[in-house]
């Protein structure tokens, strides 16, 4: 019995260790699972040349921004992070992050969308180092030719589509209104809309007008055509695709390493236009970021400015990630990469995601009518409508 | 209770066993069909993989980043420690309500069961602020730190565990504590020495609850535990499928198998005792 | 037994000794930290444990120390702290306290357009203080604080490398890039003012100019910008200008029950307040019964000394339980997709497209999900506590009952049922007010959905209170609300605990509890 107790003490002391925190002198780095690699390789760079110690801490994407709300004021954050453009200005609210002043020449050196994306108040909060947007995937084997209306490619679908063989034409992450707001958007539809001084008005919903109407008519008539399918949620859809079971979906840049395991001879494209007009697609941006409580901003800077914007190390990040780079230098290495194309040409008309707080209210409402629509609940007018208006109604708009 | 041997009742019981069995055991044969599988993709699946591979298992236990052994390692040694401290704290505590009267106990014994009603849900940041102040002063209870992690659950130990093990310490005759106390020992003694062996089905009740309730916790590992290495299973796993795109359901599936295994091992060892009866040879009624 | 009354009683009081200690050494500290109501709390608990264990009255509290010291800290504290946040706005730009706000407001620097950069090199004597020297448009020393233009050549300069960069400046040595990195922490604070304009470290190799952006006013608590010369008033803990214009951060503040109010009164809580509480109480109500039902026989099929292999299926069945619950639910939603579900794919092989149902689409069958999946999530808890108590009642009223002739189904409800009720009702109960919260179940198998066509208002088909209040708070105006989400919190516990105290009341628990003394 005392000997039990004796180890049991003995494994309760070891099982301490001092917290980790941003200490000065030493730099504490937040990367996800896909980054953690090459942070590590620049640290052990920096390392090598300053004598700095690092650590990276292996944090899940989608947990950063919460984490960096408890974690920073108390000390306890890291100096640098990675983060989503979309989660800025909650982030910015909150006091959290530092601005990172580059030289003009730097800033030239990077997608002009991508600097906005992360700007706020004339300050810029993040180093964007990649920028995703959706576009068509398609398997070349089943579709070798891909039409150049949107309307073509549904009646090609309609007849690639076999339910009991299992084989599908076209199927659109359900029901993600990341994803389908290409149908909403070619008509005119839009979330936000800009006030005179072209700041993002939150009270000026567009889900409910006569293009995103037109979008959730069409949706809904895929689903009729038997075309989009209930339940094909992201792990389904690049699944069937894999298996070259499926001819095309909308999809981004992070769908690709499975399809090239798979070996499926694809092409990437820009959406076909959709009665007569170009869809807008919505791009996400991803950027380091200098949290407010680094207590070592100078060598946070130093990290970021000199051995984050490197070619080499842009280029890796999207060997890693598979996102087009945000800096130029490294996107032009990329010219022959035909996914890389592909995906700018879908992205040429792109908006950013609105980074207001607001959005919060937004994807709910949207993913429920989207829900009704898919599940023939609900006919797609009034779905949208209600949608927009529950959205004003938990905005406070009039 | 139970009457005899007959042939119709054996083959309705195991019937009625084998059906259950298959609830219980469907979800996890699924994922343990997952765990094989050659793809990754939860839809694609079928029951009996066309290829299977013992390579996510492999990759589990040998990968640089995700530390696997090591969360299996610490998910394991909390989850005991917590338990056994939970059943000392909580029989301490069922032994005084039981067996003596005190100003507060009635409302003592309430509070308890109320207290534990409370949508815990934002005690996150409360906790943080806790962990970081108690790490000032003991470094090795703090943030990111395994004592600072099983303080928190014990605190939740007392309750409804409290109230079980009350209830069955009513059950025993005060009779044996009295003819101790003729004996000369004092109620500590007598509780060591004579009631905990006699109450060893709930003490392992309480431990078998405890262990797995701590195993599984995710919200409050996920606030304490900073690094990879002092991470336990439920949080190193929600890395994996954090990221919404990320596709790695069978190293994830593989994972969930492996991370079934150590309760049911607690398990088996406790359950003869859960079953083992009351002996009460102490003093006939 | 005089030797061991002397060893028992010098280990409590020795205990009890280094007891306060620890806690004079942490009231102290925190004294000296400025903390001083936290400081009292040590103190206060050590001199109550003291107290405690020297009076003999209260002896049976003894027993319960451990056990209540853990729960006061880790259980009632974040209770406190939730109470208290529900007092004040808390949330999205109101996350930290007035000083923290104000101060990082203040340390904001801007510099003007064309400001002027200059490159640095620091030199440091024995003594360990600094000197700077700035090249940029003008040469400028630091030297003891004070920053000049000088012109070279300087008598003070010594340069032995001959690189036209001094290395000595008086007696102070210039320093490497490395010692610089080095001495960062230090250097960082470093501000050196220079024709109304204040420069700052930037980089290894540059100093730019970092002019202060705010003033603050304490009496009128006006914040003002230097570079635009506006002025920003707080309105409820935001620096707000004339035109409406904030600055972020801002801070909370103690707003009074006005959260409480905005639940009462808010149109998207009461329009669907009904149907959501029903649900709630629903499915609280049918998980605790399914899952005793289903608990409590396999219980006692497992207990019957007829069958064989009783331990291989009591692990068996014991599997649920097993796997932590945020991987099995998902699993369950994979499988109860609607298309490609395996068991929709099952019930089609069967019976065609009839088979498939909308498990998580169609309002009702959503809620049939939830109690299913529950089902599985639940029973084994309800099946280990039943085999415990099971043990519990005396082999000799079912024999003596036998004797008399009772029938099986008799015997279980005569016998079984009332004394197993008698222990587990109160976890009956508790497992109601648990269902009643499960706001993680709700979350990763449905989020609350499929949502029910038109409604203004975005309460699910499967929401149940906390699920559905905790959405609005996360999903509302402006980010997240957590002062509204912890109002939340403590609403729905008075909720539970006004239900559970009329549950025990009626199961006759409270008397119970004066029992058996």
């Amino acid at each position: 019995m005392k000997r039990v107790v004796v180890l049991v003490l003995g494994v309760l002391l070891l099982a301490g260790i001092a917290a980790t925190a941003s200490v000065a002198g030493k730099l504490l780095i937040w990367a996800d699972d896909t980054r953690t690699p090459i942070m590590q390789e620049v640290a052990a760079q920096f390392t090598a040349a300053y004598g700095v110690e690092v650590e990276i801490q292996q944090v899940g994407f989608s947990d950063m921004p919460g984490q960096l709300l408890t974690a920073g004021p108390a000390g306890e954050g890291p100096d640098i992070l990675i983060g989503p453009h979309d989660k800025l200005g909650e982030l910015i609210q909150n006091g959290l992050l530092e601005p990172i002043v580059l030289p003009t020449a730097v800033i030239r050196e990077f997608n002009p969308s991508a600097i906005t994306a992360f700007s706020w108040g004339g300050l810029l909060y993040g180093v964007p180092y990649a920028i995703e947007n959706v576009a068509l995937i398609y398997n070349k084997a089943l579709l070798p030719v891909l039409p150049s209306t949107f309307e073509g490619l549904l009646t090609l679908a309609k007849g690639l589509t076999d339910i009991e063989a299992g084989t599908y034409g076209l199927l659109i992450q359900e029901p993600d209104p990341f994803h389908t707001f290409a149908l909403h958007s070619a008509g005119g539809g839009y979330i936000f809309g800009f006030d005179a001084n072209g700041v993002l008005n939150p009270c000026d919903v567009g889900l409910d007008n006569a293009g995103s109407i037109a979008g959730a008519k069409l949706l809904d008539q895929m689903v009729k055509d038997g075309i989009e399918v209930a339940g094909a949620d992201y792990g389904l859809v690049t699944g069937l695709f894999g298996q070259g079971k499926l001819a095309a979906m909308i999809g981004g840049p992070w769908t690709l390493a499975d399809v090239q395991k798979a070996g499926i001879n694809y092409a990437v494209a820009a959406i076909p236009t959709i009665g007569g007009n170009v869809p807008k697609v919505f791009s996400g941006v991803q950027a380091f970021e200098i949290s407010y409580y680094s207590k070592n901003k100078v060598l946070a800077n130093l990290f970021v400015k000199d051995f984050l914007i490197t070619k080499p190390v842009m280029l890796r990040l999207f060997e890693l990630g598979n996102r087009p780079p945000c800096y130029l230098p490294a996107l032009a290495d990329l010219s022959g990469n035909a996914d890389i194309q592909g995906f700018a040409a879908a992205g040429a008309n792109s908006i950013p995601m609105p980074n207001i707080p607001q959005m919060n209210s937004v994807w709910g409402p949207w993913s429920d009518a989207l829900a009704l629509i898919v599940n023939q609940q609900l006919d797609p007018e009034t779905a949208m409508k209600n949608a927009a208006n529950q959205i004003r109604t938990t905005l406070g708009c009039p | 209770m139970y009457s005899r041997h007959t042939l119709i009742g054996s083959i309705v019981r195991h019937a009625l066993l084998l059906l259950a069995v298959a609830f219980a055991m469907f979800p996890f044969l699924w994922v343990l069909s997952a765990s094989f599988n050659v793809t990754d993709g939860m839809q694609m699946q079928r029951l009996i993989p066309p290829n299977p591979t013992l390579a996510h298992y492999k990759d589990l236990f040998t990968s640089p980043q995700y530390k696997f052994g090591i969360w299996l390692w610490n998910s394991v040694k909390i989850s005991l420690i917590t338990s056994a401290f939970v059943v000392a704290l909580t029989a301490l505590a069922a032994y005084s309500f039981s067996r003596f009267r005190f100003k507060g106990r009635r409302v003592g014994l309430l509070g308890l069961l109320l207290v534990q009603m409370f949508p815990q849900m934002l005690a996150i940041v409360a906790l943080y602020v806790l962990l970081l102040t108690m790490g000032d002063f003991f470094p090795f209870a703090g943030m990111n730190t395994h004592t600072g992690l099983i303080m928190i659950y014990l605190g939740g130990a007392m309750g409804f565990n409290t109230w079980l093990m009350k209830g069955y310490f009513d059950t025993i005759p005060r009779s044996l504590e009295e003819s101790a106390k003729v004996d000369g020992a004092t109620p500590f003694q007598a509780f060591v020495r004579i009631i905990l062996p006699l109450v060893r089905p709930i003490l392992a009740t309480i431990f078998v609850l405890t262990f797995i309730s701590v195993y599984s916790d995710f919200m409050i590992a996920s606030i304490v535990l900073r690094t990879a290495e002092q991470q336990t299973i439920p949080v190193g796993l929600r890395v994996l499928i954090s990221d919404n795109y990320g596709n790695r359901w069978a190293l994830f599936a593989a994972g969930a198998v492996i991370s079934a295994l150590p309760f049911l091992a607690v398990f088996l060892v406790a359950q003869r005792s859960l079953v083992s009866g009351l002996t009460r040879g102490g003093v006939k009624e | 037994m005089r030797d061991t009354f002397l060893l028992r009683h010098g280990a409590k009081i020795l205990g009890l000794g280094v007891l306060c200690a620890l806690a004079i050494y942490a009231a102290s500290s925190l004294f000296v930290a400025g903390s001083y109501v936290l400081a009292a709390l040590p103190v206060l608990a050590a001199g109550i444990i003291t107290y405690i264990f020297l009076s003999g009255r209260r002896y049976p509290i003894r027993w319960l120390v451990p056990g209540l010291l853990f729960l006061f800290v880790m259980v009632l504290y974040p209770i406190g702290y939730t109470f208290l946040g529900s007092l004040t706005n808390l949330g999205t730009g109101h996350m930290l306290p007035r000083e923290q706000a104000i101060e990082q407001l203040l340390d904001r620097t801007y510099a003007p357009s064309n400001a002027e950069r200059y490159s640095y090199l620091v030199f440091q004597d024995a003594a360990g203080s600094f000197v700077f020297l700035l090249q940029g448009r003008e040469t400028i020393l630091v030297l003891n604080g004070q920053a000049t233009a000088i012109s070279l050549p300087d008598e003070r300069f010594v340069d032995e490398t001959g690189d036209g960069q001094p290395d000595y400046i008086l007696n102070y040595r210039r320093l490497e890039t490395l010692e610089i990195v080095a001495l960062l922490p230090t250097l960082q604070q470093v501000r050196v003012v220079y024709e109304g304009m204040t420069f700052g470290i930037d980089s290894l190799t540059e100093f730019s100019v970092q002019m202060p952006k705010y003033s603050y006013d304490e009496a009128a608590e006006t914040m003002t910008d230097l570079e635009t010369g506006m002025a920003y008033t707080v309105v409820q803990g935001i620096f707000t200008s004339e035109k409406g214009e904030e600055i972020y951060p801002g801070y909370r503040v103690w707003v009074g029950f006005a959260n409480y109010i905005r639940l009462i009164t808010n149109p998207q809580i009461s329009a669907p307040f009904a149907r959501v509480f029903l649900w709630t109480i629903a499915f609280a109500v049918l998980s605790v019964a399914l899952s005793f039902t289903l608990g409590l026989g396999l219980a006692m099929l497992l207990n019957d000394p007829r069958i064989r292999m009783r331990t291989l299926y009591r692990v068996l069945v014991i599997v649920p339980y097993a796997i932590p619950s945020f991987v099995t639910i998902l699993v369950w939603r994979g499988m109860l997709n609607q298309n490609f579900g395996v068991i929709n794919q099952m019930l089609m092989s069967f019976f065609g497209s009839a088979g498939r149902v909308q498990w998580l689409e169609n309002p009702w069958v959503a809620k049939a999900a939830c109690l299913l999946v529950n089902l599985w999530l639940g029973y084994p808890y309800m099946m280990i506590v039943a085999l415990g108590a099971l043990q519990s009642i005396p082999h000799e009223l079912y024999e003596a009952s036998h004797v008399d002739g009772a029938s099986r189904w008799q015997q279980f409800r005569k016998i079984t049922l009332p004394m197993l009720l008698m222990p587990l009702a109160p976890l009956l109960i508790g497992s109601f007010a648990f269902n009643f919260n499960n706001f993680n179940l709700i979350y990763l198998l449905t989020q609350g959905r499929p949502a029910v066509p038109n409604t203004l208002t975005p309460a699910g088909a499967t929401d149940i209170l906390l699920s559905y209040t905790y959405r609005l708070s996360f999903e509302g105006q402006r980010g997240n609300q957590l002062g509204l989400a912890c109002a939340v919190s403590v609403v729905i516990f008075l909720v539970i605990a006004t239900i559970s105290a009329i549950n025990f009341r009626m199961t006759g628990t409270l008397e119970e509890l004066s029992k058996n003394v």
